[in-house]
């Protein structure tokens, strides 16, 4: 737990020195098998920090933290996994990482993720995928795939990652560990490099639900610098809440289409969460199907207009100069970036053209609506719903990242979250064949804090699964 | 509406994106494209015409006060400039073939 650690730290019953050497030899040693950072800092560097900010105190006083690499970093790089950024470095700090700093803590490295955050595995990084450590043949999940696996691997105790349509849940429910999708509105976009506005959040990830607690009261907050923030009324009280009487809603359609495996371990928490004395119910979510197709259109069509400042002038790759503006932008944009980011942006393009305009881009906000409605009419009878966070177990590296279609349909139970602006968390459900499966919790608007508490109670005491560290065979 | 994705489209789509194919992916992508428009026509199959669209999850964004902050200094904002000359960006022609 942080808390302890922090604690530890400032106590001396942990030296520094022990503490940073500890978590270099662990990242030197797996690290070139896992591929979970792409920057690592110098260790000299860190532990520098890492004395000068225990003395200065503070809620993450000395802790490492890796942070995902599309989260703007003052001074170190940050490639967003992208050709197009490979040697970029922010002149600013991201304002998540001005909280964080704020409050003791030291950046250890930036993580590995799909390109851009486009992807569902972390394969499509320009620095090579991620490997799952629970399984070095299985992806980490994505796009903060690199943030999970480095929590599984045990490199870290807290990452943030960042979540346009599963992006955090999906890599918490596949490495083991928590992640939590916020609130729309409730943590700064300020220094994210932006995809998806209207989807995306950063989020907080870690291998407890208190660890998860404490990361996400630091990063949530109002932000000057981000206009979609929201003043905040969240009572950041964390406690283990009691799962007695509280009504649970199984989104059973969704549940109907994930893998035998996934469904079964999730059927079995929900039995225990019923013995438990949670008060169950089966229901749907209605037009579940139309969720992904609806999202993808909205993702997409928000990326090709995000991605269109790439083009090598301000900053970016930049190899071209021959010719006019058309050209030079064209060729640029054509080798620095990678074939899902140019399926993305080519689609997107094609769905805001004239004539498709109100064919698909209309249409999929219209869907959004008809989703957020049947969500706000659910959380009227349900404290909470629970479906599998992933469909299916943590594909094999190649295995679905040449069938867009198929990688797509990885989101299906987490899309949904991001489009009605809901808060969602995946906590680890058990195992099959030694392979992690996630459960999501998903509230109404703001309830963040209250899945936190009800994710404390069903680690401690239905599932006993946290804290875990994924025994890396090489 | 029969979309049909053919190399005409996707030289068009490379033209509005501002992206220069390869050969091999434009052929790629005018398979892949193929697909995803068909997964995306799924939601025909709904009846939307009395439903609202929903383009942002918020209803309204926080407004601040419209005073001057410090911005960041210039050498700093161009720090990642490639190619700069005096203190501004150099960038691409923008007229002429």
């Amino acid at each position: 737990m942080i808390v302890e650690l922090v604690n530890d730290l400032k106590n001396k019953n942990l030296e520094a020195e022990e503490y940073v050497e500890r978590t270099y030899e662990k990242i030197g040693k797996y690290d070139k098998y896992t591929n979970a950072f792409i920057t690592i800092r110098s260790k000299e560097e860190v532990l520098r920090e890492v004395k000068e900010n225990i003395n200065k105190g503070g809620k993450l006083a000395g802790i490492l933290i890796a942070i995902k690499d599309n989260i703007s970093t003052k001074g170190i790089r940050t490639t967003c996994a992208s050709k197009m950024l490979e040697d970029y470095i922010p002149p600013y700090d991201a304002t998540v990482i001005e909280k964080l700093k704020k409050e003791g803590a030291v950046i250890v490295g930036k993580t590995n993720m799909d390109e851009f955050a486009m992807g569902s595995t972390t394969e499509t990084s320009y620095f090579g995928p991620t490997r799952n450590p629970w399984n070095l043949e299985r992806t980490p999940g994505g796009s903060s795939g690199g943030s999970g696996a480095a929590l599984a691997a045990g490199y870290v105790e807290l990452a943030l990652g960042s979540d346009t349509g599963g992006s955090i849940r999906a890599p918490a429910a596949y490495n083991a560990t928590f992640g939590l999708k916020p609130s729309y509105g409730t943590v700064s976009r300020f220094g994210l490099v932006a995809y998806a506005n209207s989807l995306e959040q950063i989020g907080p990830m870690a291998r407890n639900a208190e660890d998860l607690g404490l990361l996400f009261s630091i990063i949530a907050g109002p932000d000057d610098k981000d206009a979609t923030t929201i003043d905040l009324s969240l009572n950041f009280e964390f406690k283990e809440q009691n799962v007695k009487n509280v009504r649970i809603g199984v989104l059973s359609d969704i549940l109907e289409m994930s893998e035998k495996p996934v469904s079964g371990v999730i059927k079995d928490v929900i039995d225990k969460l019923s013995s438990e004395g949670a008060l169950i119910e089966d229901t749907k979510l209605g037009n579940a199907e139309y969720a992904l197709p609806a999202y993808y259109i909205i993702a997409m069509s928000e990326a090709s207009s995000n991605l269109a400042r790439y083009d090598g002038v301000r900053y970016g790759y930049s190899k071209y100069m021959e010719g006019n503006w058309r050209e030079v932008y064209a060729k640029n944009r054509g080798e620095a970036f990678g074939i899902e980011v140019k399926r993305r942006i080519l689609l997107g393009s094609f769905i805001l053209s004239a004539g498709y305009y109100e064919e698909f881009y209309l249409k999929a906000l219209k869907v959004r609506n008809l989703l957020k409605k049947s969500l706000d009419e659910l959380f009227k009878k349900y404290d909470i719903l629970v479906s599998p966070t992933m469909p299916i177990l943590p594909p094999k590296i190649g295995e679905v990242i040449n069938d867009p279609v198929r990688m797509y349909a990885m989101d299906l139970n987490t899309v949904i979250a991001n489009l009605a602006a809901i808060p969602a968390l995946s906590l680890p459900a058990g195992f099959y064949n030694d392979l992690p499966i996630g459960l999501q919790l998903m509230g109404k608007y703001l309830s963040d804090i209250y899945l936190i508490n009800i994710s404390s109670y069903i680690e401690r005491n239905v599932t006993k699964l946290y804290n875990l560290t994924a025994p890396i065979k090489i | 509406m029969k979309i049909e994705v053919n190399e005409n489209l996707i030289k068009h789509l490379e033209n509005l994106s501002l992206i220069q194919l390869s050969q091999n992916e434009e052929k790629m992508l005018e398979n892949n494209i193929a697909n995803i428009i068909k997964f995306f026509e799924k939601i025909n199959e709904l009846d939307l015409s009395n439903v609202e669209p929903l383009f942002h999850p918020l209803p309204q964004g926080r407004l601040r006060k419209d005073t001057p902050r410090d911005p960041l200094d210039r050498e700093n904002a161009l720090k990642n400039v490639k190619r700069k000359e005096n203190g501004y960006i150099v960038g691409p022609r923008t007229y002429g073939e």
